[in-house]
């Protein structure tokens, strides 16, 4: 364990590297002046405009600019948003907000989409496997967004069960109906997996054997086909946090939550470049630190994979 | 094993949770159980997967939904005659009346001729993409895991690296710079160039599976070269899983495309797409909620239409899974 853990995190380090020197790459290569649009298209100062790439190292080239991101990263240093706050103390205004909605979301979808596929892979072909069956059918097809809206109309609206929009402070009852909107693709996801993982271990040898020795139903459920089951929904909830926070980009916009995902699409709207690498750089870190944990849990969890 | 050894046993002996049912052994004939045809000709997994596919439900309902969705696609002037392009503010938000069964939108263009003619933007969007996915994903994975060493290791690196980015955040900032372009392949790319890692990761381990069977020996020690071998024995062999994921990912595609307009960075005004319709609607649902609802109901089928049609065809291709 010790070996395998210390090579997949080794791992990960050219992994980080990469996906920020694309995401780097993607913002400052392409066509789009972030200082032009600092100006909203007005000519500015010729003295200004220099300072002001001498501040954002834009006047250096690419891969030194790079390198330097780079390494103010490494220190937390993430420079100035275009209206002169620190990119720093304005992300720590929004990731609490997000990671509590992406909590949310998550042990509702885990709590939930775990629950509903053991009911229906355990009584595969009752009427209620087929209600959460197609439950789930729904729930994956209809856009994130036409869920959204149709939840905040009815629940939030017209019955007045739950706040239609979220106010500043983000208390649980605001986040409730978002963070179920959020987790409700990724539920469904989760039904289908576990449903499908039961379904296939029920009559996997292991299960026959474990009957055979004269194990009471019970036992076999739980110790056998719940346990082998469970193995790939772990690792589908780990990958799943991260792509939450990506994910939290629509909700927030639907229910007007002050989070990261706002904050992203808001300086992607302005063209405010350093501020879009700031976030991204830091979502894809929680990303790849996420998949790394699941992969190391996996190793924990199913001795097989370690090597 | 027969019913007599167990009924001859006296019930104390039997534990809690040791209750089991035991057939007797005259209920099914060994006539019917050895009543194989053994001259038929052996079936081979295309055709096993066939026969399973044709009987399952499943794959009925969602194959006449796909060829219907398909045909609305190919010749929409079929359904209807009014230009979804046509748009008249006196029509704004009316209700439906004659030959305009859907009513209009805000702008006052036909609602049922732009879902009608929407289908064409989302199929071939997600069709378009899908080919791609599995032609450069598959590419990727199949030499990744068929040469080994070096390129395994340069390849996975790599696919690793695309993994890390999450899908929608990365197509957003990629198509931020180009939201003057309204063309249907700006999003087919951006989805391509963000999809393609989990089509490459299910290739190579289907290919590295194939690799190591007997016939491909066999074939190198005939003479094959190496790409031969790829290309008539490991990829033939490691296609199953690369179909599946590909249907399966067929309607997400769609519905990340609807998103992406949704988000402001996908489509553009002039072109007649379900997405851009339900994100011009979002504003108008609490007051004239059908006008979202049409769009988002055919996209809804459509996505639902190519999930059951993944579910039917992983069912057919996957053997273990099947009970009979």
């Amino acid at each position: 364990m010790g070996k395998y853990f210390w090579h997949r995190v080794l791992q990960a380090i050219p992994v980080v590297i990469g996906t920020t020197f694309i995401i780097y790459a993607l913002v400052f290569l392409l066509p789009g002046d972030p200082v032009k649009a600092m100006f909203r298209g007005k000519a500015a100062n010729p003295a200004v405009e220099a300072q002001i790439r001498s501040q954002y190292n834009l006047d250096k080239p690419f891969i030194v600019q790079y390198l330097l991101f780079l390494w103010n990263a490494l220190h937390l240093d993430f420079g100035m948003t275009f209206s002169q706050q620190s990119v720093i103390d304005t992300i720590g205004r929004a990731f609490p907000v997000t990671i509590k909605l992406a909590l949310m979301a998550f042990v509702f979808e885990a709590v939930f989409g775990i629950l509903l596929g053991i009911l229906a892979g355990l009584h595969k072909g009752t009427w209620y496997d087929g209600v959460i069956l197609v439950l789930s059918l729904l729930l994956i097809s209809v856009p994130t967004f036409v869920t959204g809206y149709l939840l905040q109309y009815f629940v939030g609206v017209k019955w007045g069960l739950l706040p239609v929009t979220a106010s500043a402070a983000a208390t649980f009852n605001d986040l409730l109906m978002p963070a179920m909107v959020l987790g409700s693709v990724s539920m469904a996801s989760i039904i289908r997996l576990s449903r499908s993982e039961i379904d296939t271990n029920k009559t996997a040898d292991y299960v026959r054997t474990a009957r055979a020795k004269g194990m009471s139903n019970y036992s076999v459920t739980v110790r056998h086909i719940l346990r082998n089951s469970m193995i790939p929904v772990v690792t589908y909830l780990g990958q799943d946090i991260g792509a939450l926070m990506g994910g939290a980009m629509i909700t927030e916009r639907i229910f007007n939550i002050q989070g990261v995902g706002n904050l992203t699409y808001q300086a992607i709207l302005r063209g405010e470049a350093p501020l879009v690498v700031s976030v991204v750089t830091i979502l894809v870190l929680i990303f790849v630190v996420c998949n790394l944990l699941v992969d190391l849990l996996y190793a924990a969890l199913d001795p097989r994979i370690r090597y | 094993m027969t019913s007599a050894q167990t009924s001859a046993q006296p019930a104390s002996q039997l534990y809690p949770g040791q209750e089991r049912f035991v057939a007797p052994a005259n209920e099914v004939k060994l006539e019917a159980v050895d009543s194989v045809d053994e001259d038929a000709p052996a079936l081979g997994m295309w055709q096993s997967a066939w026969r399973v596919l044709r009987k399952n439900p499943l794959f009925i309902v969602s194959g006449i939904l796909i060829i219907f969705i398909l045909f609305v696609a190919l010749f929409p002037s079929v359904f209807t005659h009014v230009d979804p392009r046509y748009c008249n503010l006196s029509n704004s938000l009316r209700n439906p009346s004659a030959g305009h069964p859907f009513g209009f939108d805000q702008q006052g263009c036909d609602i049922y001729s732009r879902v009608i003619w929407g289908t064409r933007t989302s199929v071939s969007i997600g069709i378009s993409t899908t080919i791609f996915v599995t032609l450069f994903g598959g590419l990727i994975g199949a030499v990744a895991g068929f040469f080994g060493g070096w390129v395994d290791t340069l390849l996975s690196r790599i696919t690793d690296i695309f993994y890390g980015i999450p899908f929608l955040l990365g197509a957003i900032v990629l198509l931020q710079m180009f939201t003057d372009v309204d063309s249907i392949w700006k999003l087919v790319a951006t989805m391509t160039l963000f999809g393609w890692t989990e089509m490459a990761r299910i290739t190579r381990s289907a290919v590295l599976e194939a690799k190591n069977l007997e016939f491909n020996t066999a074939s190198t020690a005939l003479g094959s070269s190496p790409a031969r071998n790829l290309f008539r024995h490991v990829l033939p062999n490691s296609l199953a899983p690369m179909i599946v994921i590909a249907t399966l990912s067929l309607g997400q595609y769609i519905v990340s495309e609807a998103s992406l307009d949704f988000l402001g960075v996908g489509l553009g005004g002039n072109t007649v797409s379900w997405g851009v319709d339900i994100s011009n609607a979002q504003t108008l649902i609490r007051t004239n909620p059908m006008v979202l609802f049409y769009p988002s109901l055919a996209l809804a089928i459509t996505v639902l239409a190519f999930i059951m049609m993944g579910d039917a065809v992983k069912d057919a291709l996957d053997p273990t899974g099947r009970t009979a």
